[in-house]
């Protein structure tokens, strides 16, 4: 291996706003290697990376290409360098040939060429990336996603890329198709390509890596050689130990009491009907990746999204909301995952989010003087630490942990039975994410049932006394209190039955 | 427990920009009425007459009633209902046939409050109608385009595209050209509507519902308040004013026709233009959410000003309706710049 790292990045750090997404990053990548990059959500991966192709200039800090300084004020002069990204969302043209998308730009675009000479000039290509029996005269759309993922690359390499980055390429994709890629990687690596791996899989990582940057809370924690680490050691680099202690205690005992029986519920995005219990009292999380029906459930429960069967049952009542404003009259309660779409009414004046679920709370004969509302929406403020000299700014001016705490907050004003929180502490900083799992735990105390959603792995085994699990829409397990294990969890939402053979 | 967590980081801009936006966009827009009225005091004849002032004001609520229905449309994020001047048109040419027939029946031919309540009728029906369609999910624009077509030519089609005439004296005489206390009834409703309008949008439940749902559509319906009940509302709201203004312009005029609405209403011709200027002008955002019946009230005033003016300079039919355009673009890039960063920041 040459001691001289063809890309190198010491000492990067990149602000936004109030926001420090990378505190002090450095990375480097040798010629034909490897290196596999992982971190929790907002640990600021997506933010290197994006500084790595010339995504974002306004970091500080040195960025070496082959021992020379180098800056990119566009991701067409990192392409230059021989940087390429392959992003999650995948940029092919559905309707164009697989040749046609790869000759789409760059300088090997001739003037004048018809299918069947672009079809030639790609084919090489295509076979480097293991596409060999796909005929490049093919509609992309007629692909599989795996495969249009591979075609993705191939259009990179024709441009001459040497430095790849795949920033979650089999996020979406089944195991089979998977394993192409994983082939594809390390062909292109025995070839002389070097490769940014960024995947939250880690039995990928383990598997195609041969060295391993982890990044926690924008800090990279030193290059991991990964024969010298396993999936412990490399989740508690990840998770940080310390951090452990942002959460509180966990219930006692779950009491014997179901507040909530969910049974037959079958929304889509889940592969069948899923029934299960909540208690009085205790917090409930439901853990899987993007895409697991974890959230689809959650959101059914609310009425947010259409069940094709079942019920609830709640205060032994048996019904089945139709609507957001159904389940709320049964005190149910629904912060959702992206608070930007439905959760907040950004424009408005915070005391009017805060109350907005319980107008009829608020008024007399459906007049609304002021002063009641005022008392109301000062108390829930005063409860959720949001600074009351500020209730009558834009809710939209509030960084996104207060805003987070506002959307969560409002939902105290109708006094649930049943909270439920898809991604609590998405795009929050660190101290309000502690403020809000302290708040969670204090209203499970009073005796509300609080039921939330997280791909967070951190966050599932600490703050919940029961957690269960979810993998490709189906429910894979239940975990209660002191057996609540990460790589237990882990290992369920990723790959609960063993396919990967890892 | 930890201090509360403030974040102080907003650029100082935006944090100015939020703070005297209200006061900016109403500052900007009293100068304007200054600048008008000393204008007007110096270089126009007959300018500081009661009689002048009467006519601007009579203009003012004609359009500043319906723009107020509106302004609950616009607010709750349902943009505009573009069936203004249509709904208007059948509505007065049902009271006038009441006036005039009394729908067949000779008893009641002459009969204001069967004639009043028919011309009503027909606007509730019209917004209900175009409200439903909205709230599931139709776009204002197109629903309200057709709403209009139908609305027209029903009324066409029903009057035979006639003048309906009824003869003085009528018992629609008081709202048509009466006055009281030495204001025009049509100015009293005008007050009236605006005090209650405000009323409704700052005290009451409804009121707040409609700027929630107005800011954000997802969010209201998260917390229980669907878009679909409140387009059917607001839009019942706005048909019904339209309702009132066409009963009160067929009075005055004694006949109604179904253009009347189009060629012969106020001293700018078009109607719908001139009543979504009216909004446009009081400075509401055309996405929802933000503004106010006042804004809008205030905004009819000035039109009706700039209006008279351009009367009182000799300038006919149209040279006031380009005016009346170019405040509706002035206001909307006024609007635009003081609206920039003062929304979410990240």
């Amino acid at each position: 291996m040459s001691t001289n790292p063809i890309l190198k990045i010491s000492k990067v750090s990149r602000t936004f706003g109030a926001i420090q997404a990378l505190k002090e990053a450095n990375f480097e990548i040798n010629e034909g290697e490897i290196m596999g990059l992982v971190g929790e959500n907002g640990a600021g991966k997506s933010t290197l990376v994006k500084i790595i192709s010339g995504f974002d200039p306004g970091f500080k800090g040195s960025y070496q290409i082959n021992g020379k300084e180098v800056k990119f004020e566009t991701p067409s002069q990192a392409e230059e360098s021989g940087i390429a990204i392959a992003q999650q969302e995948l940029s092919l043209i559905p309707n164009m040939s697989v040749a046609e998308n790869i000759f789409l730009t760059g300088a090997k675009v001739k003037k004048f060429a018809t299918l069947n000479t672009l079809a030639k000039m790609a084919r090489p290509y295509l076979d480097e990336v293991g596409l060999t029996e796909v005929d490049p005269t093919t509609r992309i759309n007629l692909l599989s996603v795996g495969e249009q993922h591979l075609v993705e690359v191939a259009r990179l390499i024709s441009r001459e890329a040497k430095i790849l980055i795949l920033d979650e390429p089999t996020a979406a994709l089944g195991e089979a198709e998977s394993r192409r890629i994983l082939e594809m990687v390390e062909r292109l690596a025995a070839n002389g390509k070097s490769i940014i791996y960024v995947s939250h899989r880690l039995d990928e990582i383990f598997k195609i890596t041969k060295r391993i940057t982890i990044l926690r809370d924008g800090v990279s924690q030193g290059i991991q050689e990964t024969k010298d680490i396993d999936v412990n050691k490399l989740v508690e680099i990840m998770l940080g130990r310390e951090l452990a202690n942002m959460f509180p205690s966990k219930a006692d005992h779950i009491s014997d009491d179901p507040k909530l029986e969910v049974k037959e519920l079958w929304p889509d995005g889940v592969l069948e009907p899923v029934s299960f219990s909540a208690f009085k009292g205790e917090i409930l999380g439901l853990s899987g990746q993007l895409g697991s029906g974890a959230g689809e459930v959650l959101a059914s429960i609310a009425g947010a999204l259409q069940s094709r069967s079942g019920s609830l049952t709640l205060n032994g009542e048996t019904f089945l909301p139709k609507s957001p404003s159904h389940a709320i009259k049964k005190k149910i309660a629904y912060c959702s995952s992206d608070r930007k779409k439905d959760g907040l009414f950004l424009g408005r004046p915070i005391f009017e989010n805060l109350t907005s679920p319980a107008l009829g709370a608020i008024s007399k004969y459906g007049f609304n003087f002021g002063s009641s509302e005022d008392n109301y929406s000062r108390n829930l403020a005063k409860e959720f630490l949001i600074d009351v000299k500020r209730m009558h700014d834009e809710s939209g001016l509030l960084s996104g942990g207060n805003q987070q705490k506002v959307a969560l907050g409002k939902w105290l004003s109708i006094k649930p039975d049943v909270l439920l929180v898809n991604e609590p502490t998405r795009g929050v900083d660190v101290g309000a994410k502690s403020e809000i799992y302290q708040r969670m735990r204090e209203l499970a105390a009073r005796g509300i049932t609080i039921i939330f959603a997280s791909t967070d792995i951190q966050e599932i085994t600490y703050l919940p006394d029961r957690v269960i699990t979810f993998y490709r829409g189906m429910m894979i397990d239940e975990h209660r209190l002191e057996k609540i294990k990460t790589p237990i969890i882990l290992k369920e939402i990723t790959d609960p039955f063993n396919e990967t053979n890892l | 427990m930890s201090a509360i967590i403030e974040n102080n980081q907003l650029p100082f801009s935006a944090k100015f920009l939020q703070f005297y936006k209200d006061r900016t966009l109403l500052a900007i827009l009293l100068s304007l009425f200054a600048v008008m009225f000393i204008y007007g005091i110096f270089f126009t004849e007959n300018y500081l007459t009661i009689t002048n002032f009467k006519a601007i004001i009579r203009d003012a609520a004609l359009y500043g009633i319906m723009a107020i229905g509106l302004t609950f449309v616009t607010l709750s994020g349902n943009f505009f209902l573009l069936s203004l001047k249509e709904t208007a048109s059948i509505c007065g040419v049902t009271f006038a046939m009441g006036m005039a027939t009394g729908f067949g029946s000779p008893d009641l031919a002459g009969n204001f409050l069967v004639s009043l309540l028919a011309a009503l009728a027909v606007g509730v029906v019209s917004g209900v109608i175009q409200g439903y369609f909205v709230g599931m999910g139709g776009n204002p624009i197109v629903v309200t385009l057709g709403g209009a077509g139908i609305l027209y030519g029903i009324g066409a089609w029903w009057s035979d595209n006639l003048v309906i005439n009824f003869t003085r004296p009528h018992d629609a005489e008081w709202l048509g050209t009466g006055s009281f206390l030495g204001l025009p009834s049509i100015t009293w409703s005008f007050i009236l509507i605006a005090i209650a309008a405000e009323i409704v949008l700052r005290h009451t439940n409804f009121g707040r519902k409609v700027y929630l749902v107005g800011a954000n559509k997802a969010a209201g319906k998260a917390t229980g308040h669907e878009n679909f009940s409140m387009a059917i509302i607001v839009f019942t709201i706005c048909s019904v004013c339209c309702a009132f203004v066409a009963v009160a312009f067929v009075a005055q005029m004694d006949s109604a026709q179904s253009n009347y609405f189009s060629a012969e209403f106020g001293s700018s011709g078009d109607m719908t233009i001139l009543v979504i200027a009216t909004v446009m002008v009081g400075g509401n955002s055309i996405m929802g959410g933000y503004g106010s019946t006042l804004r809008t009230s205030l905004g009819a005033i000035f039109i009706a000003m700039v209006d008279n003016m351009m009367v009182l300079q000799g300038f006919n039919s149209g040279p006031r309706i380009v005016g009346v355009g170019l405040m509706i673009v002035f206001s909307i890039i006024v609007f635009g710049l003081f609206a920039k960063g003062s929304r979410a920041q990240e």
